[in-house]
């Protein structure tokens, strides 16, 4: 269904119009993980307009060109990098290579991670390890490289994360991410409260529906048109607010913002009445609209 | 050109950092109802043990930190709903659990009620968040307007503190 005409749906500015001054990074390296595409490349690109020049890593460089082609496109220096953040060598070398181009990293986004739908009961060891992995283990490493390389050369930095809206709610028919993205998002506080007295803010976003041309529902038949009645905002979300949501935590305007998991998800996770849809088990939508057989 | 350009905010309670902020983003500093932007900032209550609150003490934390801010919001959004027109509410107020019982039950009611008016008005293109904070400075001042402003148009229904200890 449409949403009807007479409710009002709140839009953001366009992209062109981005919440900070053009230098509000000037002089800052920014690395993006997984910043070569979908959700990833908006932060980039997000940096990008506030004149950060960037680093984007993906687990494929091919994937990491494209999206550092697209940033580059914006103005501003871009670097590519492959890595895979469940590697610690990697990522120090990932770093080392960063720092070598472009100049010492104080900004990093922890974006990488893997998600697609599919039935506990039928996640292998091998899914079910990669989707943590990555996401938990990345964000750890990638964050703890950050922060010595921060903290051995006396200045500060910020981090932003990318978590989910479901994390307080759990996500039946994709657990593995259900599990990492929680990680991720409880892990904010406590990386927070290590690295104040360093003067390292380390923050998340508990992001809805961001539909891009890799994402699930960006796949969907038929396009996202159909789901935006779902949403209590009206619609699935714009991806460059999400990234300027995310940029925004790193800036000096919210110096003092950290420890934080702000939730963008227009509602969607709060829906709720005392009628609902009757429930179907995962198992029984699985050939569904939304069937991942 | 400010996240607030051309909208008219009303800010109720005493923040001199959220009032410098919205202005410093083009906000129009109101004072009736009919406005774009609510604002309501709670004084903060003293922190006494459970058994020492008197009941009187007790009703005025969950009238200032509660029952007057669900009226208000009742009331602008009744204003925005009469002019068809979206608008943004941002709560704040001490964290949930830094001081007394009264501000635990009125926190928490609060940030519940900002879950719920969040998306029962999300049709009407009214926002509500909510910041729980120890902070009374730039980035509060800052957080609540870019909250109140277009750029959040896809936050609503969100609690959140600045520091570590909100």
């Amino acid at each position: 269904m449409l949403v009807p005409a007479h409710h009002i749906v709140a839009l953001p500015p366009p992209f062109e119009e981005p919440p900070y001054p053009a230098d509000v990074f000037a002089g800052q390296t920014a690395l993006v993980t997984g910043g070569g595409s979908g959700m990833g490349l908006a932060m980039a690109r997000a940096f990008a307009q506030g004149g950060a020049r960037v680093a984007v890593m993906g687990r494929s460089l091919e994937k990491a060109e494209d999206g550092a082609h697209q940033i580059g496109a914006l103005g501003g220096q871009v670097h590519a990098m492959s890595c895979d953040v469940r590697l610690p060598e990697q990522i120090s070398a990932a770093f080392d290579e960063a720092e070598r181009v472009l100049g010492a990293v104080s900004l990093l986004a922890n974006n990488a991670g893997a998600n697609f739908p599919i039935l506990a009961q039928d996640i292998s060891a091998n899914a079910w390890n990669a989707v943590t992995r990555i996401a938990i283990d990345g964000t750890f490493l990638c964050s703890a490289e950050f922060a010595r390389r921060r903290i051995a050369a006396g200045q500060g930095g910020a981090i932003v994360i990318n978590s989910a809206q479901y994390i307080w709610t759990g996500f039946p028919g994709d657990a593995h991410s259900a599990a990492a993205k929680t990680a991720q998002a409880t892990m904010t506080r406590k990386l927070a409260r290590d690295w104040a007295p360093h003067g390292i803010r380390v923050n998340a976003i508990a992001a809805g529906f961001f539909p891009h041309a890799t994402s699930t529902a960006g796949r969907r038949e038929g396009g996202t048109e159909a789901l935006q009645n779902m949403i209590p905002a009206g619609r699935t979300g714009s991806i460059y607010e999400f990234g300027w949501l995310s940029a925004m935590t790193c800036t000096d305007l919210l110096g003092g913002l950290t420890g934080q998991v702000i939730l963008q998800d227009g509602g969607e996770s709060l829906r709720r009445s005392l009628m609902m849809p009757d429930y179907i088990p995962p198992r029984e939508r699985a050939e569904g609209p939304w069937g991942w057989r | 050109m400010g996240w607030l350009t051309g909208k008219t905010a009303r800010l109720a309670g005493d923040s001199p950092a959220i009032a410098a902020a919205l202005e410093a983003q083009g906000a129009e500093l109101v004072d009736q109802a009919d406005c774009d932007v609510l604002i309501h900032v709670a004084p903060q209550p003293r922190d006494v043990p459970a058994h020492k609150l008197t009941h009187d003490q007790w009703r005025a934390t969950l009238d200032a930190g509660l029952d007057q801010r669900f009226l208000l919001a009742q009331d602008f959004a009744a204003h925005r709903r009469a002019a068809r027109r979206g608008g943004a509410i941002v709560f704040v107020g001490a964290p949930e659990q830094a001081l007394g019982a009264d501000q635990a039950a009125a926190g928490g009611a609060l940030g519940n009620l900002t879950k719920t008016l969040g998306v029962e008005w999300a049709r009407d293109g009214i926002r509500v968040n909510t910041v729980q904070t120890h902070d009374r400075g730039e980035t509060l001042g800052n957080l609540v307007a870019y909250l109140a402003s277009d750029y959040a148009a896809y936050v609503t229904g969100a609690v959140m503190g600045v520091g570590l200890d909100d």
